[in-house]
């Protein structure tokens, strides 16, 4: 009789074991998958405000007096580069810090899109192959922009699915902040799609 | 996991189906002697390159952008080779009068958005204006060609590091099939059959397109005419 308990305790410490191990490992590979997102956003955030000194430079030489509008992309700019510094593990921990994130890459994007408008007065800067290429980059940038926060909002969502079922919940919960759950990215409103090219 | 699989069949309902040619014209936009001879350019080219590129019209159903939907087509179809995502779609959508070049991650560098957008306005929207509608796309496929035509097939230098590997896994093959052959001749034979019937089913390159689980991130250039 005592030798079965002991065989049914062993088998039921094995089974527990090793779902531990399994979903503490989904966990871990979901994980992965959801920083090398992060990495492809932040990787598109950046190409963009590296167009920002370009575009400007090119709108400033055809309408220098549209001081107002180039003055604001460069403040938008200057705001990106200060929250953009955060790594994902602080803006998962600290929502408030993630608004900050998004809300200051919309307003690069807005200034940027403003900027675009003005630049719509003035044919003969509109017709410059320079112009031309950085308004192709631009918004091949946004479109990519749009791709890669979708892709980043499933694989957050892969993983707080998973998080949240039993029983990760449990294994998530006794690593504590290891495994936090992943922020989302809202969706702009007014903005779900990207500028389209005029001829 | 099963969030995940329901994502991936949702994205995969919502566009069309994956195309087994290189162009697909659901539309009958080409004539029948233009769209053999982008078929044959395409297929040309992936034989001497290993590049997939495609030629697509059609009038799906959009429910978002062009953009939007141009990007699921290419996850869901896989287009270019798996960890070199070396594909481009060209997309003609004849009802919206718009014209998209979805490039792959691995072209982002050569087939910048500038050049897809000066292939776009420059190449084919005049002639799409005119009415011509082979030659807008014979134009777009040839500028595209023109700017990913100099990237070298990096898939030869990999099975070259490969082979070495390669010889002696073939060796380790060969003895076990030699042990197998006096121990038991029967199944031998019928292993060497299976294998020599399997080779020539699968032996179907130089034909049409086959996703090669390629992916891309929304870069490249959209217009209209």
């Amino acid at each position: 009789m005592k030798k079965w308990i002991l065989a049914i305790a062993v088998v039921l410490v094995l089974i527990i074991g090793m779902s531990v191990v399994g979903g503490y490992n989904s966990l871990v590979s979901l994980d992965q998958a959801v920083r090398a997102q992060w990495g492809q956003v932040e990787n598109v955030y950046q190409r963009r405000a590296d167009l920002v000194p370009n575009l400007v430079e090119t709108v400033k030489g055809a309408a220098a007096f549209e001081k107002e509008t180039y003055t604001a992309v460069a403040e938008a700019r200057a705001q990106v580069g200060k929250v953009s510094s955060a790594s994902l593990e602080k803006l998962a921990a600290d929502p408030e810090a993630f608004q900050r994130f998004q809300k200051a890459q919309e307003g690069l994007g807005s200034a940027l899109s403003r900027l675009l408008v003005v630049a719509e007065r003035y044919p003969d800067l509109k017709a410059t192959a320079n112009f031309r290429d950085l308004q192709s980059q631009l918004e091949g940038t946004e479109n990519r922009i749009t791709v890669e926060r979708m892709r980043f909002n499933e694989t957050a969502q892969a993983f707080n699915t998973k998080r949240q079922s039993v029983p990760t919940v449990f294994i998530a919960g006794f690593f504590g902040n290891r495994f936090k759950e992943k922020p989302y990215f809202q969706a702009r409103p007014g903005a779900e799609t990207a500028p389209q090219v005029k001829f | 996991m099963v969030a995940a699989h329901s994502l991936i069949l949702a994205v995969g309902l919502a566009v069309a189906a994956t195309p087994n040619t290189w162009v697909t014209d659901g539309t009958g936009f080409l004539s029948p002697t233009v769209h053999q001879e982008l078929e044959d350019r395409l297929s040309q080219h992936n034989a001497g390159s290993g590049l997939q590129i495609l030629l697509w019209i059609g009038n799906p159903q959009l429910d978002g952008s062009v953009e939007d939907w141009s990007a699921r087509a290419f996850k869901s179809w896989g287009v270019g080779r798996k960890g070199l995502d070396d594909g481009v779609i060209l997309f003609i959508f004849p009802g919206a009068r718009k014209i998209r070049i979805e490039v792959g991650y691995g072209l982002e560098g050569v087939l910048t958005d500038a050049r897809a957008a000066r292939i776009i306005r420059d190449e084919m929207a005049p002639r799409l204006q005119g009415g011509d509608r082979d030659g807008a796309a014979r134009a777009g496929v040839s500028g595209v060609l023109a700017v990913v035509g100099g990237v070298a097939d990096p898939a030869p230098q990999g099975e070259q590091r490969l082979s070495l590997v390669k010889i002696i896994l073939l060796g380790i093959a060969g003895l076990f099939f030699l042990g197998l052959l006096i121990t038991h001749p029967s199944m031998a034979v019928f292993l060497l059959y299976s294998i020599a019937s399997g080779v020539g089913g699968g032996r179907s390159r130089g034909g049409g397109f086959s996703g090669g689980g390629g992916r891309s991130g929304g870069g490249g250039a959209t217009g209209s005419w």
